[in-house]
């Protein structure tokens, strides 16, 4: 206390400098905002959402403790079995797809050709453009009645009858993953051509030299490699595409018929759209530890594979 | 000393954050304390008109007037059908949000406690013109208070196409479900299905779904708010449905919100639609740009018809829309001012001959107005209001019956059929899903 | 890399980077095509016959005409720059600091504060906006667009951190330790040294939290009300949807206007754009 005193007298500004000179007041100093902010707007809400999730709220009606009633009764809810479903299905299918499609673009810009950089740029444009704005235009080319899908399809002579894209359930949900992975391929391209560049030429050289096939090249040199960025890519992309919202909202509503609602958008139309509040919260919440579970495993085997 | 050390930079830090909310208070309060000073406004939130004219009315007449009149400026805010009710949890989580807000049918009941009593304003119209329906009063007020002011009523007809019809055989529009499966088969094989929307929409798939039901005979509950879903009725309302569907719809429809079917109509790729007059009133307002295959204008080809009838009558269910004027609401005398206003007789006409009998309003007295013998084809929709039925049928159209209409219940029982669930287990499913509402 | 013949570059590269471009871009060209094409050729069926959906003679401004006219378009666009940019500084102002700290001190609980701030990302939004909708009734913040500018950095510090952290862990430690010898306070050596040396990596992130603040729906559509508040993915989904039968003209109108903000400055950055999407995957 004593030294703290002193440093007071001596004038506010050296004492903080000084003590800024201490890594741990340092290192406190600069997570402050973050930390205020987080906790503000995370870490507060989230308790109370929590909480919320645990009461009878609804819209209006503040509602009191009702221990584990909602997740109970969502659990009995054929609707919440089709949503968990269709997230997990959702996640991944469309991470399959978006690593094959998006390991194959970026072996194909792995090498050097004019107009490699335009290119490069103008592949990225999907993953920029706000989500919402792009999926309306998905959403008129699936127009059931005007669509310039079945247009070109009718046209090639590769069908006679619509194909009914969002109207039935099978259909609806392909397309919904059809744009995510438009979206994301991107994405992984990308990061996957920065890993690919990291990769020394020499490597496939001795390979080659060795006598290895194009495909075993691939396998055993580039692939081990490329492992580690692989997986962070896929880490994010998981997180992002669970928690999806924006592209089922416009895109289907969660319809036909509930089929395509994934849990942010089932939680927003019982909470938002009914005024459930406490029902939204629980599905809400019932994703987290999914999500939990599935980036510890991520984070896990990304360490083991760093590490070895 | 350490911990000491801690929390007083804890505290601090706490401070700070403190004072630089205060700061951003201070710089709103100053951005917004003139604007409030100067003038009294009302955020009024309503649906998109699928008539454009009566919004644009209100937009570059009436709404200036009432500002001229009473000194309220209105900020008119209009969205689509199905996010009104996301706005109203919003603003009432948020405490901020539009003062007045459009409610469709009974969801007033769901905000019961969060609106503010607008029985006074309601009376007076009521008697002032004629009277109210008793469809009205029963969906705006809970016989305490009413939560929502009655605004108007949307019929919903079903738009055909006389010749399409009459070119298989049928010259004037079937009477009985079986009659127009029948038509329907054919106008289909033609390549000119019926089209009707299953998907979670508003206006057109309620519309459709609840009548239909209750046509055969089926119903959610019974007058004492028993769970009577799973009945022989409603399974044969929903067998019935499954073949209607393939024989004689647009497969489409399940996608289709509620101006799809507009969209599907007006470029003639379905021959029938249950829809409010929005096909028809555009059509009329475009003639040269909508016209038959054999190039008459189309509103020439267009007629109205109510449901058919089933084993246990015919009914219809219209779309009443309320406004609610909201508790948070910091503007609630301007609010009540401007609603008495625009009811006023004088005023309230100019809104509905702009709507050109698309919507209903829910006073008798306008039964006579000329509106409705100006244009025989509209003159279905002149009772509409008089004679809905409110959901919830044959219980009273309260909350559980709302939570189960914004849940798309009936309509996704339906749905879940044509799309090849068995018979049985849709209608379990929904009875299961009813009675965890009513409990 | 490439061997062999002219035709196997064209079947097994040339070929599939076409059709990749082709799908990837086709969405942004029916979004142009929309836009300037008029109502009676854009409403006619799929199986229509003469319907040539690619191309229009008679290109029309109507629709962009409409946007400006009868809505807040451009106030939408002021709205979201606005609060894209300040929600942007205010969470890059934090990740600096913060990835700093856990990258480049020691002090305890560094690893387990690391991981919060991961974890913090895996909130979904959905659980939030209640909450959050309360604590911004409090602050009276309801309709204002500081109620996105608060929030947004929730999801925009997390990956600002994570970013910066993969940034300074990549400057050797003797630049500053050479600043230290010189007398410089740890403080001067982040601020004067450090900091400069990563502002490659600042921009970067800047720019990605820039296109997700644009890109964010779930906020702004809870927490603004007003039609002069709505950002423009809100104000193209809530009002360009019309009961009017023809809304497409305008909404994807207003959805390629709405990009182009978004275009242009990732044109600009292009380079630092790509380096923190790679940086993010290495970090």
């Amino acid at each position: 206390m004593a030294v703290t005193a002193l440093a007071t007298a001596e004038g506010k500004r050296p004492s903080r400098l000084r003590r800024l000179e201490d890594e741990r007041w340092l290192a406190l100093a600069l997570l402050t905002p973050t930390a205020v902010l987080l906790g503000l707007f995370i870490a507060y809400p989230f308790f109370e959402g929590v909480m919320l999730s645990l009461s009878s709220t609804r819209v209006g009606e503040p509602g009191h403790f009702v221990g584990l009633k909602n997740f109970h009764k969502i659990w009995n809810d054929s609707i919440f079995h089709t949503t968990m479903w269709n997230t997990f299905w959702y996640t991944g299918v469309t991470t399959v797809f978006k690593l094959a499609l998006g390991l194959w673009l970026a072996l194909l810009l792995n090498r050097h050709f004019r107009g490699k950089a335009i290119i490069r740029a103008f592949i990225l444009l999907p993953f920029i453009i706000p989500t919402v704005l792009s999926t309306f235009a998905w959403k008129w080319m699936f127009d059931p009645t005007f669509s310039v899908i079945n247009w070109t399809l009718f046209q090639l002579g590769l069908i006679t009858a619509r194909i009914n894209w969002l109207g039935d359930p099978d259909l609806a949900m392909t397309s919904i993953i059809v744009i995510n992975v438009w979206r994301g391929v991107p994405f992984f391209a990308i990061t996957l051509l920065a890993g690919l560049q990291t990769i020394s030429p020499e490597l496939h050289e001795a390979a080659a030299i060795d006598g290895a096939r194009p495909w075993s090249r691939f396998w055993h040199v580039t692939w081990p490699l490329l492992m580690p960025v692989t997986l962070v890519v896929v880490l994010f992309s998981v997180i992002q595409t669970f928690a999806d919202f924006q592209l089922v909202y416009v895109m289907t509503g969660g319809g036909p018929a509930n089929a395509t609602h994934l849990f942010a958008t089932y939680a927003y139309q019982l909470g938002i759209g009914t005024g459930l509040l406490a029902e939204g919260a629980a599905i809400s919440l019932a994703m987290f530890p999914f999500l939990f579970i599935i980036v510890v495993v991520q984070l896990l085997y990304i360490r083991r594979v760093e590490t070895r | 000393m350490a911990k000491t050390k801690r929390r007083s930079v804890l505290k601090l830090a706490g401070g700070a954050a403190a004072a630089s909310m205060g700061g951003m208070a201070a710089i709103l309060a100053t951005g917004r304390m003139p604007a409030f000073a100067q003038q009294r406004t009302v955020h009024w939130l309503k649906w998109v008109d699928f008539v454009p004219a009566s919004d644009a009315l209100l937009r570059k007449e009436m709404l200036p007037e009432a500002e001229k009149a009473l000194g309220i400026k209105i900020n008119l805010e209009t969205v689509n059908g199905n996010d009104l009710q996301p706005r109203v949890t919003a603003g009432i989580q948020s405490g901020a949000g539009p003062d007045l807000i459009m409610a469709f049918n009974n969801q007033t009941y769901l905000y019961a406690n969060s609106v503010v009593d607008l029985t006074e304003i309601a009376e007076a119209v009521g008697k002032a013109q004629g009277g109210m329906y008793k469809y009205a009063r029963a969906v705006c007020s809970d016989g305490k208070m009413f939560m929502g002011m009655p605004w108007a009523v949307i019929g919903g007809m079903i738009a055909y196409r006389k010749s399409w019809f009459e070119e298989v055989g049928a010259t004037k529009f079937p009477e009985t479900w079986e009659q127009y499966r029948e038509v329907g088969k054919k106008l289909k094989a033609k390549g000119r299905p019926i089209g009707q929307t299953l998907g979670h929409t508003f206006g057109d798939a309620p519309g459709f779904t609840y009548p239909y039901l209750w046509s055969w005979g089926g119903m959610e509950v019974d007058p004492s708010g028993k769970v009577i879903m799973n009945s022989k009725e409603t399974l044969e309302s929903v067998k019935f449905m499954q073949a209607f569907w393939k024989d004689a719809h647009d497969e489409g429809g399940l996608a289709w919100d509620d101006t799809n079917n507009n969209r599907a109509f007006l470029s003639q790729t379905i021959s029938a639609t249950l829809n409010g007059a929005s096909i028809y009133i555009e059509t009329l307002r475009k003639p040269t740009q909508y016209k038959t295959e054999k190039g008459a204008p189309m509103h020439t080809d267009i007629l109205h018809s109510p449901l058919p009838k089933g084993p246990a009558g015919q009914f219809g269910f219209h779309l009443l829309q309320s406004h609610m004027l909201m508790k948070y609401s910091k503007n609630q005398d301007p609010a009540k001012e401007f609603l008495k206003w625009i009811h006023t007789e004088k005023n309230f006409e100019k809104w509905f001959v702009s709507q050109k009998g698309f919507a209903t309003p829910c006073t008798e007295k306008w039964e006579g107005h000329k509106v409705w013998s100006d244009d025989p084809v509209m003159a279905p929709f002149k009772v509409a209001a008089k004679l809905g039925q409110a959901p919830g049928h044959a219980g009273p159209p309260n909350a559980k019956a709302a939570e189960a209409l914004s849940k798309y219940i009936v309509t996704d029982m339906y749905a879940k059929a044509v799309q090849g669930m068995p018979a049985e287990d849709a209608v379990k499913w929904a009875d299961a899903e009813l009675k965890k509402i009513y409990g | 890399m490439i061997e062999g013949a002219l035709w196997r570059r064209w079947v097994f590269y040339n070929i599939p980077l076409i059709l990749f471009v082709f799908v990837l871009l086709f969405p942004f060209y029916w979004m142009i095509i929309t836009t300037f094409r008029p109502d009676g050729e854009l409403y006619r069926p799929w199986n229509a016959v003469n319907y040539m959906p690619f191309w229009t003679n008679d290109p029309t401004l109507e629709h962009i005409l409409y946007l400006f006219e009868e809505t807040n378009f451009m106030r939408w666009m002021f709205n979201t720059m606005f609060i894209a940019l300040v929600s942007t500084v205010i969470s890059l102002f934090c990740g600096v600091l913060a990835g700093y700290a856990l990258a480049r001190l020691n002090f305890p609980y560094a690893g387990g504060l690391g991981t919060a701030i991961f974890v913090t990302y895996l909130v979904p939004q959905t659980l939030l906006f209640i909450p959050l909708a309360e604590i911004i009734r409090n602050f009276q913040l309801g309709d204002t667009p500081w109620s996105l500018i608060l929030t947004y950095p929730t999801f925009l510090i997390p990956f600002c951190t994570w970013l910066m952290m993969g940034y300074f862990k990549a400057i050797p430690k003797e630049l500053e330790e050479c600043a230290r010898i010189d007398g410089a306070s740890r403080w001067k050596a982040m601020v004067y040294i450090v900091i400069p040396v990563a502002v490659p990596g600042i921009l970067s992130s800047g720019i990605i939290a820039f296109t997700l603040s644009w890109n964010e729906f779930i906020y702004a559509l809870v927490f603004l009300s007003s039609p002069d508040q709505k950002t423009v993915p809100v104000g193209v989904t809530s009002e360009l949807i019309r009961g009017d039968v023809f809304f497409w003209g305008p909404l994807m109108a207003g959805a390629l206007l709405g990009s182009i903000p978004v275009a242009i400055v990732y044109s600009f950055f292009v380079e630092h754009y790509v380096s923190g999407l790679t940086g993010s995957v290495k970090g």
